[in-house]
């Protein structure tokens, strides 16, 4: 047997615990204080249920609804403001026209009448 | 130490005072006139047409001629592409007498600012109908900048205020389009108002 081998064999030879080591290390262990369930504790459990899933599935198809509910609505305002404005700018753009010409007629009708009389 | 303080203080009042005064030109340059003077008048009208348009509403209204099947879409659109604001005031009455003078005068003031030609004004003492077309024109090409059109009869007051480059042939031309009435045929059908229009001197 080499030496190095002794060595080792003899390093990690059995070696019986001192006396009382294991009632001292129960005590120890009960007299521990328990630790404290984190205040997230009772969520990661209801998370971690299989009941989770269907309550997920449900608010994301309510929050989905309402998103597509509000989407709708703001669309449709959009639109009836749109309709609206381009309803002002054509009776804008008539009164504009219809005056201008008048005003265009008027003088051509003056600028015709001025020669003769 | 105390004198320094009071070089930054009046640097930075100076300042200020210099950007204020270098805005105001472009105030004073803005086509847009003040007419919601005339809203006192709504109460007394028959029939009330009141339109401000600015810019963001001008383009939401583009966006939705755009997608009008009209053929005439294309022409207003190019009419209205580059206007910044449409402000119009009409008012129609059941009495002559409604609107005072001094109404239209405090539109027509305005115009005394630099920038403002009046191209058209028909007066016509019979029919008491008094039309002013203004434009204002800016930069090196006297590029039309805005429009003012002053309506005013017995009955019927008109104020139109167009906001940016307008075309005044496009615009004329939109009669007879976009369910805009064509006045020719109007005319035909009332000659003795036709003939009435020897009276008006320009």
């Amino acid at each position: 047997m080499k030496p190095i081998e002794e060595e080792l064999r003899a390093a990690l030879r059995k070696q019986e615990p001192p006396e009382g080591f294991a009632a001292r290390v129960l005590a120890r262990v009960n007299t521990r204080p328990t630790p404290q369930t984190a205040w997230w504790a009772p969520l990661r459990a209801f998370v971690r249920s299989p009941r989770w899933r269907w309550v997920a599935a449900a608010v994301a198809a309510c929050l989905l609804l309402v998103a597509a509910v509000v989407y709708h609505r703001r669309e449709q305002r959009m639109e009836a403001q749109g309709e609206m404005a381009k309803a002002q700018v054509m009776k804008a753009l008539r009164i504009a026209s219809v005056k201008l010409n008048i005003a265009r007629r008027k003088v051509q009708e003056i600028d015709r009448s001025g020669p003769q009389s | 130490m105390r004198t320094d303080a009071c070089r930054a203080a009046f640097r930075t009042v100076l300042l200020v005072v210099v950007a204020a005064c270098a805005g105001l030109p472009a105030y004073a340059q803005s086509a847009r006139l003040q007419i919601t003077g005339l809203e006192k008048l709504a109460s007394k009208a028959a029939e009330v047409v009141d339109v401000t348009l600015d810019g963001p509403m001008l383009k939401l209204a583009s966006k939705f001629i755009a997608a009008d099947e009209d053929p005439d879409a294309d022409k207003t659109l190019a009419l209205i592409k580059d206007l910044k604001g449409i402000y119009v005031k009409s008012f129609e009455f059941e009495r002559e007498g409604e609107y005072s003078p001094e109404d239209v005068e405090a539109i027509r003031a305005q115009l005394h600012a630099p920038g403002w030609v009046r191209i058209v004004g028909v007066h016509s003492k019979r029919e008491r109908e008094n039309t002013d077309v203004y434009l204002m024109s800016a930069g090196s090409e006297k590029a039309v900048q805005g429009l003012v059109i002053i309506a005013a009869e017995p009955k019927e007051l008109t104020v139109v205020n167009i906001v940016g480059p307008i075309d005044l042939d496009k615009l004329s031309a939109l009669e007879g389009h976009m369910g805009v009435p064509h006045l020719e045929m109007e005319k035909d059908k009332s000659p003795s108002k036709a003939a009435g229009s020897h009276e008006e001197k320009k």
